[in-house]
């Protein structure tokens, strides 16, 4: 039989046991390090670092999760803090912000094969609409879900989706003419 | 009627979460775990194991240094050998049930 998230978070708790934490690493590697490649514009070596650090941090954090939201919720709310700390710090190290990014990753400038691949036209958007549409859209979470793991209001995260969606819609029917 | 772009978009989205085998991932992860924290278990085991060595300490000096031993095998080594082996016997009886259900209590179904 197989536990559930909650006995085997009961047995870190509780007992310390690794062979638990390290089964619920095994269930949810992929889509903590599918949303990391994502906001990391498909770097898979940097997502991957991140996600290590990820479980790392929940490991040492675990007594701070009470069971209010789901333990994947909470995961990808440690990943995407993880993710924002990552990007201030080079931010502060290389001078290279979000805004940069986005000037060159303009519709128009960017190399035409590569506006085939919806990756890059994600990596098109600005990081709030792209985490939005990552979790919602292709992870799965609700948008209340959502606004937990980014910790902002509701209605915003309904925005951000909204307008991410309509720009890959744009970019999308771009491809399709 | 659904929008067949709303429609190829949502389909390419899902497309672009695949399932990322774990290829060493999981073991990477826990070759860098520290030590594990310290349980409330632990915390209670210390708490109990040293309230326990001060009931001793405290037990010894007050029973003047430990004279009710010193009488116990003295009251012992006067019963006959029968009732002696049968002392044993029970005592070894419940220190061996105490074990059995102590390993017992540990046990649990596996992880996987």
């Amino acid at each position: 039989m197989e536990l559930s998230d909650a006995d085997l978070l009961a047995r870190v708790v509780v007992d310390g046991d690794h062979h638990a934490f390290g089964e619920l690493v095994r269930r949810h590697q992929s889509p903590v390090r599918g949303m990391l490649r994502q906001l990391t514009r498909a770097d898979v070596e940097l997502a991957d670092d991140l996600a290590q650090e990820t479980f790392i941090r929940a490991y040492k954090n675990i007594r701070s999760f009470r069971g209010e939201a789901k333990f994947s919720t909470w995961l990808y709310r440690v990943a995407y803090n993880v993710f924002r700390e990552h990007a201030r710090k080079r931010k502060e190290l290389v001078g290279i912000d979000e805004e940069q990014l986005q000037q060159q990753a303009d519709p128009q400038t960017t190399d035409p094969a590569l506006r085939h691949d919806l990756m890059s036209a994600l990596g098109q958007l600005p990081l709030h609409e792209r985490s939005a549409i990552v979790l919602c859209c292709q992870n799965g979470l609700s948008h209340d879900e959502a606004a937990r793991v980014l910790d902002i209001p509701l209605g915003t995260v309904k925005t951000n989706v909204l307008r991410g969606r309509e720009k890959l819609k744009k970019i999308l029917s771009a491809w399709a003419t | 009627m659904n929008d067949p772009l709303e429609d190829l978009l949502d389909a390419r989205l899902r497309e672009e979460a695949p399932y990322i085998d774990d290829n060493g991932f999981t073991a990477l992860v826990m070759q860098r775990l520290p030590s594990r924290p310290s349980s409330l278990q632990t915390q209670r085991s210390i708490v109990i194991l040293s309230a326990a060595i001060l009931s001793v300490v405290v037990a010894y000096f007050a029973s003047g240094e430990g004279m009710f031993v010193h009488d116990t095998f003295a009251r012992l080594s006067l019963l006959p050998p029968l009732q002696l082996l049968a002392l044993f016997v029970v005592c070894g009886i419940a220190m061996l049930t105490s074990g059995v259900w102590a390993a017992l209590s540990r046990t649990r179904s596996p992880i996987l």
